[in-house]
Order: C-alpha cells, then sequence, then structure tokens
C-alpha cells in the first residue's frame, strides 16, 4: 500500500481535526495512521509491521479522507469509531431518509446538532451512525461509495 | 424443470454414496438454509436478535456456531440498514466450520492464503478480536477487491491484504502460528446453491485442480512454524481433492493429522478408501454433504507440523 506512516505530531494533529470537525477526541493509541497521495488515512494496528503495510495491497481500516480547510470525510467505519461521543456536525435523520442516504441520494434531517453548512455531518438514525454526507441549505449530499450503497428499489428516471 | 447431475458425476457419486446417493439427488431441488454471522466487532448476539427480531425476523441459532443464525425473512438480508452497517456477514452455514477448526485466537499470526471474497478471513478477524496479525491473500485484483471490502466492513484493523499466487508465499519471508489453506477447488459441494458449479465439473478438471491444491499445501507447510497448525479445506465432494491431499500432506509434507471434532454438525469422517486409493488418515477428518445440514458440502482436515 503507498502510504505513509504518520508521526507522532501528524497523529496529535489529526486528533486536533477530528476534535475541531466532530467535538470529540479520538484516541489513536493502539492504532498506527497512514495516509496516502490522496489524503485517506488508514489505521493499522501496531502489532502490524511496517515493512508489511508497504508491500501489502490493502492495509487496516479507512478511517476517512483530509480535505481542504482543515476537515475530514469520514468513512461509515470512521463515523461509528467518533460519532458515539461527537457533539458536533451531527444530523439526525429518520428511516425513510436514511434509506436514502444508503441509496446514495440526498437526504433531510429531522435535527441538525451544532452543525456547519457546507462541511461533512454524521448521519444519525436511533443509535447508529452511517458515514458522512454534506450539509446544504436544504438537503445532505450522500458520500457513501458506490459499492457499499444498497438499492431498495429500481427507481424511474 | 428437470435438473440432473452430469453423467460422470453421477457414475462417481453412486459409488461412493451407495443408497445415499438419493439423499444427494434430492437436494438439486432444495436451498440451503439463509445464514448471517454477527459481527461481534461491531454489536452484540443479543442486540442484533433482538432489532432482527422486532423487524419480525425469525432467528435460529446455528447448531455449530453460537452467533450465527439461521434467517427466515421477507426482506432481503443484503438491503437492510444493519448489513449496511456492517453487523452481520451473510456466508452458508459450512464454511464457518474451517474456521472453527482453526480456532484463531487473539495475537496469532495467521495465514490465510487464498482468502477472497472474505467469508473466513472477517470471522478470523472476529475471533482474533481483531488482535494480532492475520495475512489475506488472493491472486486475482477482482477479487482481492471485494476482500478488502468485506474486511472493511467488519471494522478489521489488524489484516494485511496481499494479491500473490499463493504456491510463492514464502516471499513474504514470514512464518505462522497457524494457516488456513481452503484452496480453490471444483466447488461441486456447492451445487446446493448454485447448479451452474456442475457444468464446469470433469473428473479432468478435478485433478487439475488436485495437482495445483498440493503444490499450494507444499508451499504453505514452508511458512508454518514448527508445531503450527494448517487447516486444509474444500468445498468439492471429491476425493482427489480432499482425502487424497490430506495423505499427501501427512506423507510427502511430514505434517501430523488431529482428529476433529465439531459439536451441534452432522458430519461423517473421510472416506477410508476411494478406488484403488487408501486412505489411512481420513478417519481424523470430517466431510459432510448437502442433505447433511441443508448447507453446502466440505471437507476439513487439521494438521500439525
Amino acid at each position: 500500500m503507498q502510504a505513509k506512516k504518520m508521526s507522532e505530531s501528524e497523529k496529535k494533529e489529526l486528533k486536533r481535526i477530528v476534535e475541531k470537525n466532530y467535538g470529540t477526541k479520538i484516541d489513536f493509541l493502539h492504532f498506527n495512521c497512514y495516509i496516502n497521495k490522496r489524503n485517506e488515512i488508514y489505521l493499522v494496528s501496531k502489532l502490524v509491521d511496517e515493512r508489511l503495510v508497504e508491500i501489502a495491497s490493502y492495509s487496516g481500516l479507512y478511517f476517512g479522507k483530509l480535505k481542504r480547510n482543515e476537515k475530514i470525510q469520514l468513512s461509515v467505519e470512521g463515523s461509528q469509531m467518533v460519532g458515539k461521543k461527537a457533539t458536533k456536525n451531527i444530523a439526525i435523520v429518520d428511516d425513510e431518509n436514511v434509506s436514502r442516504f444508503m441509496e446514495g441520494l440526498e437526504c433531510k434531517w429531522i435535527e441538525l446538532l451544532n452543525c456547519e453548512l457546507n462541511n461533512f455531518v454524521l448521519i444519525k438514525n436511533g443509535n447508529d451512525f452511517f458515514g458522512t454526507g454534506i450539509l446544504r441549505e436544504d438537503k445532505i449530499e450522500s458520500l457513501v461509495p458506490k459499492a457499499r450503497r444498497i438499492m431498495r428499489s429500481i427507481r424511474k428516471v | 424443470m428437470k435438473i440432473e447431475f452430469p453423467s460422470g458425476f453421477r457414475k462417481k457419486f453412486k459409488e461412493i454414496l451407495g443408497d445415499e446417493f438419493q439423499l444427494l439427488e434430492s437436494c438439486l431441488y432444495k436451498k440451503p438454509k439463509e445464514c448471517i454471522r454477527v459481527n461481534t466487532i461491531k454489536i452484540t448476539k443479543e442486540e442484533l436478535r433482538e432489532r432482527l427480531e422486532n423487524k419480525g425476523w425469525k432467528l435460529e441459532e446455528v447448531p455449530w456456531y453460537e452467533n450465527a443464525f439461521f434467517v427466515e425473512t421477507e426482506e432481503s438480508v443484503a438491503k437492510t440498514k444493519e448489513f449496511f452497517l456492517g453487523y452481520y456477514y451473510i456466508q452458508d452455514a459450512a464454511s464457518l466450520v474451517p474456521v472453527l477448526v482453526l480456532d484463531p485466537k487473539p495475537g496469532e499470526i495467521i495465514l490465510d492464503a487464498c482468502a477472497s471474497p472474505g467469508s473466513k478471513t472477517t470471522f478470523i478477524v472476529e475471533l482474533m478480536k481483531n488482535e494480532g496479525l492475520i495475512i489475506a491473500n488472493d491472486i486475482s485484483p477482482k477479487r482481492v477487491k471485494a476482500l478488502s471490502f468485506n474486511l472493511q466492513k467488519i471494522g478489521a484493523t489488524n489484516a494485511i491484504v496481499t494479491m500473490m499466487d499463493a504456491r510463492k508465499i514464502k516471499k513474504l519471508e514470514m512464518r505462522f502460528d497457524k494457516i488456513l489453506l481452503d484452496v480453490p477447488c471444483s466447488s461441486s459441494g456447492t451445487f446446493i446453491s448454485s447448479f451452474s458449479v456442475l457444468e464446469f465439473w470433469s473428473q479432468h478438471v478435478v485433478e487439475r485442480l488436485s495437482n495445483l491444491q498440493k503444490q499450494l499445501l507444499k508451499a504453505a507447510v514452508e511458512v508454518l512454524k514448527e508445531d503450527g497448525i494448517l487447516v486444509y479445506s474444500t468445498c468439492s465432494l471429491d476425493p482427489e481433492e480432499n482425502e487424497e491431499n490430506m495423505e499427501y500432506a501427512i506423507k510427502k509434507l511430514g505434517l501430523k493429522p488431529e482428529t476433529i471434532e465439531v459439536k451441534g454438525l452432522k458430519y461423517r469422517r473421510g472416506l477410508e478408501s476411494y478406488g484403488k486409493k487408501i486412505f489411512e488418515n481420513a478417519k481424523h477428518a470430517i466431510r459432510f454433504f448437502p442433505f447433511d445440514n441443508q448447507t453446502e458440502g466440505f471437507f476439513v482436515c487439521k494438521l500439525r507440523k
């Protein structure tokens, strides 16, 4: 995997960005963090030899992607790690809208908790976290990758 | 519509099964029971059970593994919130067995040499509680993609995916505590899920695969630690891919057989002979047919270096 192991100071910076966006500190204590050229961050157990990460096609867990202006888009798993203690940028959505989100379609919210317009928001339904979308004025854009989408039915175009 | 086994397959398994052959034939018109495995990295069995039962699903615990269920539901099991979230993994209940026999423990160094699409790899990660290291290898880019996707979805942080011919696995310069060698095979035991596998079945294909499997065994033994465990499995019903290769691993590669017991699973011991071939060690292995548990058929043996 063509990725660089993040230094302790880079990890600290990552923690700060997560806290700035989602209002919670995340503990990367048991992981080495790797970042690739696309700014995608992977968490790999500290027990895994660095040499192996270099030769691997894929390593560890995709946590999220750093964006401009100190923003971070989280994967479904990243949102599940961060979500439970998050206090900012959380959009609560109902069942119908979470289904739309899982299909990769834009959705509406029931409630927004400390959200910033045009930033990434955690999608919460019940106690579950489904990844991140982008909050626009009247909708949330789904960022669910194609491979992960769940299609309920064939829709008319 | 009438479905029939290819004539060579029919002749071979009539000889192997005798009167039980009609039970095998009856599976042509059955489907395996739908099974899900709880992803215990993300959710407890009790929480998932409650959520699914509240939606009207009927769940029956798989007798040979407490954290998996046979399910009956009107809903598509692959289109739920819980599936999207990675709270469960859909797999045939038979494919739980090789991993249960491997018995992975947190902190071990394990190789899954032919890992894609990852049903067994993800189960190994769960049993290791995400601690230790698993190298999940496969040969093709497309299959590696599927494997990586499934590892991500269950939340694996201790897995490394490599893409190479497993016959060259020593290039990794590593030694393993345990190896799962679930080899590419004729898949004849999976006809209950997909009859089309038998369109490609022939004695020639079985023999060609049997040779490849021996090469994979040889390569795996080279990277297994002394006293390490190798579990060899196939979803084939053919003795050339199973008992014959087990004998090869014992007699030519020096491995020692260990007797397998799997509580709750209906199985039989390996075949003691087939044609002129005698399989002295098959009594340590297990094989089960689709009619034994209404799952795919499998052969599994456990060998120590």
